[in-house]
């Protein structure tokens, strides 16, 4: 408990520190912030009105304590482009971001995991080389340029599988929950729920390529030093069988670091996020943040950096927690 | 500290590490060379000769406003090599720095910093540079500044990392008792004996650094038109791309090489200063 509630006071002064640099985002602006960002033809009175919703005119300090006090009523700005509330714009299209981060997770620990437990089993034979190949491959590769052979491959030529976008289903019917899968299920409709993984693969597979290829490193590095260890000795010489020693034993004490690394680069995908998202189509708060920087709608690019933060700041939290209920030892260390 | 003989010798006996020297001599040749050879102008237009396939004329084909696609790839290679070690120098320089005195002085500067590292670290690296990046405005400049600010955190902590645990060691206490100016400890002792793994570290940095850049690029918040730069060639060829794929995949092949060279050097020092340790890529 104590632990815990340690983890919890120490992120405070973090987040604040990151409330501070999103806010400083807009005074990073060279000149002045409402002229650049409403352009040449804007007019005096759009400028005044700008600077006004940015709160420009009052000193520093005060406009910092207005902007935190004005998230926390939930109120992350106007869209400079729709004139609609950042907040319910981003909730509207954070389930698609969610459910496509969650399945690019779950596909990242099931390739990950098994890639390297292979290569440690195997260590420095073709296998082991071929597999770390493919990983290397994997944290090198720009996420547009794999997006695009995925594309090219599945979708233009092989014809497999849709270019972009989401779920057909999503157009046609009101969304209940706002993942597709999900709502696909819970209306037992099998064409949507179809079209809805359909669409989801190649972007997953994208977002998926980098944290599987991270992951089977780690894994595999941890696996190697676990494998020396006395207790694998002994288990070996008490006459346990190899697949039991490996999957039982050694795995489970290897898996360790790589939750800390699964739950730290995951938060980190979300970057990777905005670039899947907007090559594929998908509707998510990633393609929403490109759109606003397109569009030099900073309210957006202010609020969606900060949802993106919040969410990495909650998983090294969570991260944090989860390593101390595993392993005692990083309990009293963090104490 | 490990020789260089030593260093030369783990290059010849590990395969990967090497294959990685030898693909970025590769590359730096061809940059370096190869528009010297090759004389075709990276922004010259040629509208009837748009997309022209690989062939003997246009050895990789034209892009979508008939610019040489084998020109713009020789000459954006230069941006990109240069980029990343201009952004990788600039973060190694202030973060190591910031790092070093942070450290060594303790106390509330240091759990300053290290805070504003923590906060600045508690963005996904992608986010925070693109969030940067717009705010500067968008220009190659800017964008590998916006980069730059984004990794001098991880150089920061690692730097402090070192100069804490250096600091505590009897002949600093000797150089301190001694009287020796604090910069030249800082200089002399403590960066001098960090130095090995913050090179390492600045190796792998580099391959982020190109990835990181590229996809700001891609963003259209990068070099601007008519400039070669591969992230952004990408990008505006990605919409001819199924009709004509030599248009993207070139540049995109370029970043992947490029960064895979960095990224095998870099696994590779690693494991020759300390050989239990683990790629920190990633």
């Amino acid at each position: 408990m104590v632990f815990v509630a340690g983890r919890i006071v120490a992120a405070i002064p973090v987040l604040a520190l990151v409330l501070i640099i999103v806010f400083l985002l807009v005074r990073a602006i060279p000149g002045d912030p409402a002229v650049v960002l409403l352009g040449p033809g804007a007019t005096r009175e759009q400028v005044a009105a700008l600077r006004d919703q940015l709160r420009l005119d009052l000193p520093a300090p005060q406009q910092f304590l207005e902007y935190v006090a004005a998230l926390a009523r939930g109120d992350f700005g106007l869209s400079l482009k729709t004139g609609e509330p950042v907040l319910t714009e981003i909730l509207l299209r954070l389930p698609a971001t969610i459910e496509l981060t969650l399945m690019a997770m779950l596909v990242a620990v099931v390739v990950g995991v098994p890639l390297g437990v292979i290569c440690a089993t195997r260590v420095n034979g073709p296998l082991d080389h071929l597999l770390r190949l493919v990983s290397l491959v994997g944290v090198s590769i720009p996420a547009f340029l794999l997006a695009l052979l995925l594309q090219l491959v599945f979708a233009s030529y092989l014809g497999w599988l849709p270019v972009s976008g989401r779920s057909s289903a999503l157009v046609t019917e009101a969304p209940i929950t706002g993942f597709a899968v999900l709502d696909a299920m819970l209306r037992v409709d099998c064409a949507g729920l179809q079209s809805a993984l359909a669409h989801l693969v190649l972007p997953c597979a994208v977002l998926a390529a980098f944290l599987a290829a991270t992951l089977g490193r780690y894994v595999r590095n941890s696996m190697l030093e676990t494998l020396g260890e006395d207790f694998v000795r002994t288990a070996r010489a008490k006459g346990m069988t190899r697949p039991r020693i490996i999957y039982v034993h050694a795995l489970r004490n290897a898996l360790l670091p790589a939750v800390t690394i699964l739950g730290l680069k995951s938060a980190e995908m979300l970057g990777g996020a905005i670039l899947t998202e907007t090559i594929f189509a998908w509707p998510g708060i990633g393609r929403y943040m490109f759109e606003a920087i397109r569009n030099r709608d900073f309210p957006v690019i202010q609020g969606t950096t900060l949802v993106f933060a919040l969410i990495y700041v909650m998983a090294s939290l969570a991260v944090d927690l989860i390593h101390g209920a595993l392993d005692p030892r990083v309990r009293r260390r963090m104490l | 500290m490990r020789s260089m003989g030593g260093l030369v010798h783990f290059l010849r006996t590990n395969k990967m590490a090497g294959f990685g020297v030898a693909l970025l001599a590769s590359i730096l040749i061809a940059v370096l060379v190869g528009p010297v050879l090759y004389e075709v102008s990276p922004t010259r237009l040629n509208i009837l000769k748009r997309f022209a396939p690989p062939g003997p004329d246009f050895w990789l084909g034209t892009d979508s406003l008939g610019r040489d696609v084998l020109a713009r790839l020789l000459h954006g290679g230069r941006v990109t090599l240069v980029v990343g070690c201009s952004v990788v120098a600039l973060a190694f320089a202030f973060g190591v720095t910031i790092g070093m005195i942070s450290g060594f002085a303790g106390g509330w500067l240091d759990w300053f910093i290290m805070r504003l590292a923590d906060a600045m670290l508690s963005f996904p690296s992608l986010v925070l540079a693109i969030a940067l990046a717009a705010a500067f405005g968008p220009s190659l400049e800017n964008a590998m500044l916006a980069v730059a600010i984004t990794l001098m955190p991880q150089f920061a902590r690692m730097a402090r990392g070192q100069a804490v645990s250096v600091s505590v060691k009897p002949y600093v206490d000797a150089a301190v008792t001694l009287g020796l100016p604090r910069r030249r400890i800082l200089l002399r002792y403590v960066f001098a004996n960090a130095v090995g793994p913050l090179m390492v570290q600045a190796t792998l940095a580099l391959g982020a650094a190109i990835l990181q850049t590229a996809s700001l690029g891609f963003l259209g918040l990068g070099a601007q038109p008519p400039a070669a730069e591969w992230g952004a060639d990408v990008s505006i060829n990605l919409d001819f791309a199924r009709s004509a794929p030599w248009v993207a995949l070139v540049p995109g092949t370029g970043i992947l090489l490029t960064v895979m060279a960095f990224n095998l050097i870099g696994d590779g020092l690693a494991e020759w200063m300390d050989p239990r340790s683990r790629p920190m890529i990633g």
